[in-house]
């Protein structure tokens, strides 16, 4: 830095001087970095979420009579019953739990297989394979979705248009099959994320415990299943994490299907109810107080499934 | 760089992009009581916009500028949460049966006093459609009385007869699918706007009010008539089962699949876009009846009212009275394709070209006008929405299992009795 010079005889001093000064002084810089950051963090993130909790303690009522108007008026944990004890957003919840059922262990499963199939050695095509694998994950949900979509309307479907030639019964995707249907969406979007980063994690183990274990007379399956994937658990973890959130978000796949679908209703996953509470029927208390419910058993969800595995995974990276 | 330096910068950073924000926020006051009143006036449909610029080159001191934000069901949303924000539009669009829905959530001005003059311009029943509690809310613009669209050259191919009663409608939809089994006679009401219209015509009250308290009788035997006559037709695979404006629903329109289609006197219009190769295919008739009788329910058509946050109300009435009261106003909506709920525009409207997909019927516009007036008188809830949604998640749920479509009134009934119970309305 251009600092000033200093004579010959203070040099030790004064530097040292100088330096605790700094030090004592508070550092600026990493604030000023991280500014934008919290305040956009603040602005975007805290306060509507504040405000939505403030929202689920409120709620519109009316005093009587038939034609008076609604005024907001405090009605303390009201909302919060509402809603746990609402049959639909529980039968909501089932549904979510039959798509998550579906979609993560077929995700997680099919996101493994490629990684250790990627991993291998002397494997061809390796990029275009992983690029391939992972395009559609740039795909955004509501595109992915519609696309789908069309190919399951009985009229443009291509599966159909096959089956009919060889004689196969049609499949029914968007009414019977609609949990397979969206789950199949889910897992096409998600692979390839969730792939790259246990292919990442892959490659971070040193090749050294291969070859040790190759003298040891280990085969390419053994060596997957006794060695890389116990080194993976870690990441197993974290995209099991993701997923789970993500599953319970859930929101645009059914959302864009039901237009295509007589099998999706304004509830049927926990968000659709929200969102239609909040802008459908003017009721956003009642929304604010299931969305919270809905973070709430997220973030409970989460801190259980660290907790469960943390010694199992962790353990050996102390 | 020196720390001190590097401070000063991003401090101005910082405070530019805060001023630039914040600038980007302000708005603009209100409009001044002298100089041009400038009205926003928030709708979806497309024939306003050109209403409006002729009302602008002649009234320079009203100007309206007309936004269109969203659709029919999006919209209410967005004129809520605008109001809210002290920023809600001088005008905006709404169908009849979300009225009650505004007032009480405190969104419109009680304009009884300045559309007093107005009365006349409608007909009784099109005028109590705007009235909620007896005071008036809104202007109405276009009502939707329901007619009875069908493909006329696939009937005289395969020898059907138009049906004047649903007895008859019964019995065609059997003889439909024998004689072209891959072609349906129509769809059935599988969502609340098309059933209420079918349950209208038999006097179906789904909410009506005393002044002090909502009595809510969707499940009533009006409305049960309606569900046992359509549950064996759906069973027995008679009627098709597609909602309308699905993409799949479209190409049936296209091909031939689907003969008719019962919706309000605006469906010529609106099929244009779906299936403009169909034009002079289609004629209307009038809806078949229960018993004989002539009454038709509605099924959408809109209103103008007056936002709560405007503050000019007055200019905003004088313009509404012309746009959805006067002869050319009607006239103006008329040709962009709105059915106008005034006396002066149904009666202008045999001046009007026929619309493209009946082209050929040549008395269409007189039997539009001669359905319209006699329509039945249809009261609506505060909590609609609330009603439209549980009806149809349930009927589409009976419908894939199987189960009786009074259910499905029995839940609706419930739904919205408990949901006006909670909000508070007193319910008898």
């Amino acid at each position: 830095m251009g600092g000033s010079r200093l004579d010959e005889g203070e040099t030790m001093t004064t530097a040292v001087s100088v330096r605790r000064a700094r030090s004592a002084q508070p550092r600026v810089a990493p604030w000023a970095m991280l500014a934008p950051a919290i305040v956009l963090f603040v602005l975007f993130l805290l306060v509507p979420i504040g405000y939505a909790i403030y929202l689920s303690f409120v709620a519109l009522r009316v005093d009587g009579g038939a034609f008076g108007v609604r005024r907001q008026v405090f009605v303390g944990f009201e909302n919060y019953v509402t809603a746990l004890a609402n049959p639909e957003f529980v039968a909501s919840l089932g549904r979510l739990a039959l798509f998550g059922a579906l979609s993560v262990p077929i995700t997680l499963g099919l996101a493994l297989l490629f990684a250790l199939l990627l991993d291998l050695p002397g494997i061809r095509f390796g990029r275009f394979a992983r690029t391939s694998i992972f395009l559609p994950y740039a795909v955004p949900g509501v595109i992915a979705t519609l696309l789908w979509g069309f190919m399951y309307l009985p009229s443009t479907s291509p599966f159909n248009y096959v089956f009919r030639l060889i004689g196969l019964p049609p499949i029914d995707f968007l009414n019977e099959g609609v949990y397979g249907s969206l789950a199949n969406i889910a897992v096409w979007s998600s692979v390839g994320f969730n792939m790259i980063i246990l292919y990442t994690s892959l490659r971070s183990i040193p090749s050294e415990i291969y070859e040790a274990a190759k003298i040891d007379g280990a085969n390419e399956w053994q060596i997957a299943w006794r060695i890389k994937i116990p080194l993976l658990t870690p990441s197993l973890l974290l995209t099991l994490l993701f997923s789970l959130i993500g599953t319970l978000q859930a929101y645009g796949e059914p959302t864009t299907l039901k237009s295509l679908s007589n099998s999706i209703s304004h509830s049927f996953f926990p968000l659709m109810k929200v969102y239609r509470d909040a802008f459908g029927t003017d009721n956003i208390s009642s929304a604010a107080a299931a969305s919270v419910v809905l973070a709430l058993g997220t973030l409970f969800v989460s801190l259980a499934l660290l907790r469960l595995l943390q010694r199992r995974t962790f353990e050996e990276t102390r | 760089m020196k720390r001190s330096t590097f401070i000063r910068i991003a401090a101005a950073t910082l405070a530019t992009a805060t001023g630039l924000a914040l600038a980007g926020c302000s708005t603009d006051g209100g409009g001044e009581s002298s100089g041009p009143v400038t009205l926003e006036y928030w709708t979806w449909a497309p024939a306003v916009p050109d209403a409006v610029e002729v009302w602008n080159k002649a009234h320079p001191d009203i100007q309206v500028k007309v936004t269109q934000p969203a659709g029919a069901d999006d919209i209410q949303a967005k004129v809520l949460a605008a109001q809210r924000a002290g920023e809600g539009p001088d005008i905006f669009a709404a169908e009849y049966q979300k009225l009650p829905g505004f007032v009480v959530s405190d969104a419109a001005t009680d304009i009884t006093d300045l559309v007093k003059d107005a009365k006349g311009d409608f007909s009784d029943a099109t005028w109590n459609l705007a009235s909620v509690g007896g005071r008036i809310y809104a202007v109405p613009q276009d009502t939707g009385p329901m007619v009875f669209m069908y493909r006329a050259d696939l009937f005289e191919q395969y020898g059907l007869e138009v049906p004047t009663t649903w007895d008859e409608y019964a019995a065609l939809a059997a003889k439909v699918r024998e004689v072209a089994p891959g072609s349906y006679l129509g769809g059935y009401p599988d969502e609340a706007s098309t059933f209420a219209a079918y349950a209208q015509q038999l006097g179906a009250e789904w909410w009506s009010s005393d002044g002090d308290s909502w009595t809510v009788g969707i499940d009533d035997e009006p409305s049960q008539r309606v569900a046992d006559f359509w549950q064996p037709l759906v069973e027995q695979g008679l009627v098709d089962t597609t909602h309308f404006f699905t993409p799949e629903w479209n190409t049936m329109m296209n091909d031939g699949t689907l003969l008719s289609w019962a919706a309000g006197v605006w469906a010529p219009g609106t099929i244009e876009s779906v299936a403009p190769d169909t034009a002079g295919k289609w004629r209307i008739a009038r809806m078949p009846s229960w018993d004989g009788e002539t009454q038709v329910g509605y099924m959408g058509g809109s209103s103008a009212m007056v936002g709560k946050t405007s503050k000019h109300a007055e200019e905003a009435v004088e313009f509404l009275t012309w746009l959805n009261g006067s002869a050319e106003g009607s006239g103006l909506l008329a040709e962009g394709g709105l059915f106008p709920a005034s006396i002066a525009g149904q009666e202008g409207l045999s001046s009007l070209p026929v619309p493209p997909i009946v082209g050929g019927q040549d008395d269409f516009w007189t039997l539009a006008a001669d359905i319209a007036s006699d329509t039945a008188d249809v009261t609506w809830g505060p909590n609609v929405q609330v009603a439209f949604d549980a009806f149809s998640d349930a009927i589409q749920k009976a419908t894939n299992s199987g189960s009786s479509y009074r259910d499905v009134l029995k839940t609706t009934q419930d739904a919205v009795v408990a949901d006006l119970k909670q909000t508070g309305f007193t319910v008898k």
